[in-house]
């Protein structure tokens, strides 16, 4: 979670918390051992399940014993209560409120909805529900949006139909709520990626969409720009195979240059209101330079890439000697 | 006696008040306590000797009050009206009447409330009316409350807000245009508004990031520190009109155009920090009734705490010498430290209340319109401010205006409370509420009516195809708008409220200083002949200010003045201490970790290598 600070301990709290703990690090240390005794044993009961709810409520990060689950599971299938499925969801998902960013439950609550017996989409779609749910109350946990992604594989592979244009206007909500949440920029990536990869669109929709989204960059830069998501966005999108083949070679130049004049108006716009450059402004100008030059514009005496450098080196000293270096290769 | 008509008080709701909590392990810990008057006997007589009389019911007298009886102090409380709250009372049309009668027969030269006008709708409210005079709760001194204030540490720190339940308030119009903008405060707002130019964005998050930690960057604001706040943001920020006004009237709610840099900032930082802090909203109101209750609960925190309540208690006069109180009925007590008072309880023959130079002029009107336009969803109340000029009396200050509907339970379903008031004074407030009464009325006959202007003739695209608001059509629509139905008044009071407390400051410790060791070293106090308050620390009188945060402060001086230190002031330790968490109302329950919009997380991700490779590496530069 974002926003929490980290709590920090003296250390006589410490050695408390230590005495403190010793009963629980026994009863961890037993049941981890009869557990691992039970599994080498080849022991694959509801007791042993009941073993391996207490260690993973303890420690939910212990991979092998989530694998010892599933393997008990499989083999005690026929035994189980009718609700053990939708239980077994339910064990997930109180693990997932304290530990959001555990791999392996995430994992695990995949593969009890892979294995959940006689599934229909619908099961899918109120796990979508479910990660809308999680999302809306983290909206970057980056885990979130990658279960989130193989979620709506499912569904599509289910129904036949693909749902990245929905889920574009899905993440520009989450986007518009928060422009510095790098994880759906991100998801947003993906999602043009497929948009254009899968030919989901004509010519003239992916024109437009290039179109809208260099606005709504242009809008985010204006809007903060000291935002690092922002600037990583620009800078994948800028220099993207997608927008060349949509663009002309002279669309594309201008374009460029477009987002280049904005830059430097926020640039200049900083150096009168403090006195400072902006770096993001500085390192996004280098880029543009030489997609420029790739895309085959003659930048001459307009090529500042030197002076930017020259400029990084003294504003951004934590990345001198990587200035340097880039500065020799120029 | 006991007041002949009023509202249930915090512990006659109280089965409400255990609903909402919840949780009946806590019954025990949230027991409201009786109070002397309301449901207790009010007592036959007064102590002997007691180390603190305090005279009022208001907001500070009754924070003070409730400080010092945790502190130990032997407080006595009293109050000359048969009513808790003084100059923050809630009161019912009928005590509204009463409390009008009472100003036109004021003896006291220093009275400080002067020029009551009441209108009341005789058909509507009464015996066999469509409404009950005590289906309304009308404060003196409407308040809101910033979600981070001291006032609200202190009501958490206190426990007295378990006895208050709480509302949330979100929505800030500013009256512009003939129309009324919602803010855009936000990022979320700002990225999203269309109608905003890009530059506009950009210097409008420029100004909300530096806002936040504006003491720490000199270089930007200093150039400016004696120039007014409108100066600063148009010159240094290049905001426009709207926004400016917007930052300065609704989210600083300053009073004019002049407003001082550095207070300009700290006030408009003011709403920013509280936003998000229970939830996506600035303030907060007490449910019930809002200052009248918040000083009620003070009041029984104090009763806990050992001090004794009498109402209807009226000082004759004190005799710094002997240090005995004589009231009006003959009692007597004596007071070993101080004596502390608010100016609308100064006995007869007073000498020594303050000079009261500044004037609130305010109105109130019980309105038969809900007014759900003027609210977010689920929410019951607005803040609407008139920028200086917005008004057609041609405002120099600004009209702050706090809009009450139903569900804050102080009127009746259908009906709504608008409480306007200004830093003006004289003929031209007067004016200018009348033209702010207006312009509110005109915008709620229209916005609830069905027969509105076409919105295609107002919304009109742009050459890059985005929707952009006709301001200039919105305007004439409105101007040429004939309403066909008039807003009905059920009961309409205005009147001009004194202090000593200047719009927008905070009060001057000086103020307090009428006692015998400043009299010594300060000869323009010395005791006058024949005066019946020699001795006597007055209080200020509510300022203009519309949110609670000069209440704390002002308590403080006065602890400080009484106990030699304000280190101990409410520092209170009790014992089932497993309560501590604020359960603020129910529409605040539930709400949590709200990030702020405006701070960046300096965490999300970090530059560095490792960190960074998921879609773009290292930016390859």
């Amino acid at each position: 979670m974002h926003g929490i600070k980290r709590q920090q301990y003296s250390r006589e709290i410490l050695k408390q918390k230590r005495i403190q703990d010793q009963q629980k690090i026994k009863t961890y240390k037993d049941l981890t051992h009869s557990a691992l005794d039970t599994r080498d044993k080849g022991i694959f009961t509801t007791d042993a399940l009941q073993l391996t709810s207490k260690i993973l409520e303890l420690n939910p990060e212990f991979n092998t014993i989530w694998n010892y689950r599933r393997d008990i599971i499989l083999t005690v299938t026929n035994d189980v209560k009718p609700d053990f499925w939708e239980n077994e969801l339910q064990f997930t998902m109180e693990k997932l409120k304290r530990f959001p960013k555990v791999y392996w439950i995430w994992n695990h609550r995949i593969w009890v909805l892979d294995n959940y017996p006689n599934a229909t989409d619908k099961i899918w779609l109120r796990e979508l529900f479910v990660v809308d749910k999680l999302l809306s109350m983290d909206a970057r946990n980056y885990h979130g949006w990658h279960y989130r992604r193989l979620i709506v594989k499912k569904l599509e592979s289910i129904n036949g139909k693909l749902m990245d244009k929905e889920e574009l206007k899905y993440v520009t909500t989450i986007i518009n709520k928060n422009i510095s949440n790098y994880s759906a920029w991100h998801q947003r990536v993906q999602l043009i990626t497929n948009i254009f990869n899968k030919h989901e669109l004509n010519k003239k929709e992916m024109k437009d969409m290039v179109l809208s989204e260099i606005s709504y960059i242009t809008n985010a830069i204006y809007t903060d720009a000291d935002d690092q998501s922002v600037w990583f966005y620009t800078n994948w999108f800028i220099a993207n195979d997608i927008v060349r083949l949509v663009l002309t070679n002279d669309e594309y130049i201008k374009m460029l240059k477009d987002i280049k004049d904005n830059v430097i108006l926020i640039n200049n716009d900083d150096v009168e209101f403090s006195g400072k450059e902006n770096n993001w402004c500085l390192k996004i100008l280098i880029v543009i330079e030489k997609t420029l030059k790739e895309a085959g514009y003659e930048l001459d005496k307009d090529e500042h890439t030197e002076e930017y450098l020259k400029k990084l080196i003294d504003n951004d000293p934590q990345r001198r000697n990587r200035y340097i270096y880039l500065s020799t290769k120029q | 006696m006991l007041s002949p008509e009023r509202r249930t008080s915090m512990a006659e709701r109280r089965p409400s008040f255990a609903n909402f909590s919840g949780n009946s392990n806590h019954i025990d810990t949230l027991m409201v306590p009786h109070l002397a008057g309301i449901e207790d006997p009010l007592p036959e007589t007064t102590p002997e000797k007691v180390d603190v009389l305090i005279a009022g019911t208001g907001l500070v007298e009754s924070v003070l009050a409730a400080a010092l009886a945790w502190q130990g102090s032997n407080v006595l409380h009293v109050d000359s009206n048969d009513y808790y709250g003084d100059s923050a009372a809630t009161l019912t049309v009928d005590q509204i009447k009463n409390w009008v009668n009472r100003i036109h027969n004021s003896k006291n030269e220093s009275e400080p409330y002067k020029n009551a006008k009441l209108y009341i709708s005789s058909s509507n409210i009464g015996p066999d009316c469509k409404y009950a005079s005590r289906d309304f709760g009308i404060d003196l001194s409407p308040k809101i409350l910033f979600a981070k204030s001291d006032l609200l540490s202190i009501l958490v720190k206190s426990r007295v807000h378990q006895y208050l339940e709480f509302q949330s308030l979100s929505t800030f119009h500013t009256y512009e245009n003939d129309s009324f903008e919602k803010l855009t405060n936000t990022k979320q707002d700002i990225f999203t508004d269309q109608n905003l130019t890009l530059m506009t964005k950009r210097n409008l998050m420029k100004f909300l990031k530096f806002v936040l930690n504006w003491e720490k960057m000199p270089e930007i604001w200093q150039p400016y520190a004696d120039k007014s706040i409108t100066d600063f943001l148009f010159n240094k920020f290049k905001l426009e009109k709207p926004q400016v006004f917007e930052l300065v009237f609704s989210i600083g709610l300053c009073s004019n155009m002049d407003t001082k840099v550095p207070l300009a900032l700290n006030r408009i930082r003011r709403y920013l920090v509280s936003y998000d802090v229970y939830g996506p909203f600035p303030v907060l109101y007490s449910k019930y009734g809002g200052a009248g209750e918040v000083s009620q609960g003070f009041c029984r925190s104090a009763a806990v705490a050992g001090a004794t309540y009498k109402l209807n208690e009226k000082l004759y006069s004190y005799n710094p010498t002997t240090q005995v109180a004589t009231f009006t009925d003959g009692s007597k007590v004596t007071v070993t430290e101080k004596i502390i008072m608010s100016p609308t309880q100064a006995p007869e023959g007073n000498k020594h209340v303050p000079e009261q130079k500044y004037e609130v002029n305010r109105m109130v009107c019980l309105v038969e319109k809900d007014c759900k336009e003027w609210f977010s969803e689920d929410e019951s109340a607005a803040v609407v401010v008139f920028p200086p000029g917005s008004l057609k009396s041609g405002n120099k200050h600004v009209v702050q205006t706090l809009i009450m509907g139903s569900g804050s339970e102080c009127c009746p379903q259908g009906t709504s409370i608008w409480y306007l008031s200004t830093t003006e004074s004289g003929v031209r407030a007067e004016m200018d509420l009348d033209a702010a009464l207006e312009a509110l009325e005109i915008s709620i006959i229209r916005e609830s009516s069905e027969e509105i202007t076409n919105d295609n003739d107002i919304v009109q695209i742009s050459d890059d195809g985005r929707p952009i608001i006709n301001s200039v059509r919105l305007g004439q629509s409105f101007k040429e708008y004939v309403p066909r139905e008039s807003v009905q008044h059920l009961m309409k009071l205005s009147y001009t409220q004194l202090t000593s407390t200047p719009p927008f400051d905070v009060v001057n410790p000086a103020l307090f200083d009428n006692d015998e060791l400043n009299n010594r070293a300060n000869s323009v106090n010395k005791f006058i002949p024949n005066a019946s308050d020699n001795g006597i620390i007055y209080t200020a009188m509510p300022s203009s200010e519309i949110s609670y945060d000069e209440v704390v402060t002002a308590a403080k001086v006065l602890y400080e003045k009484i106990v030699g230190s304000d280190d101990d002031f409410f520092d209170v330790d009790f014992e089932d201490d497993d309560n501590d968490a604020m359960p603020t109302g129910a529409s605040v329950n539930g709400v949590i970790n709200y990030e702020n919009a405006i701070e960046d997380d300096e965490e999300d991700i970090q530059m560095g290598e490792d960190d960074s490779n998921e879609f773009v590496g290292e930016m390859e530069i």
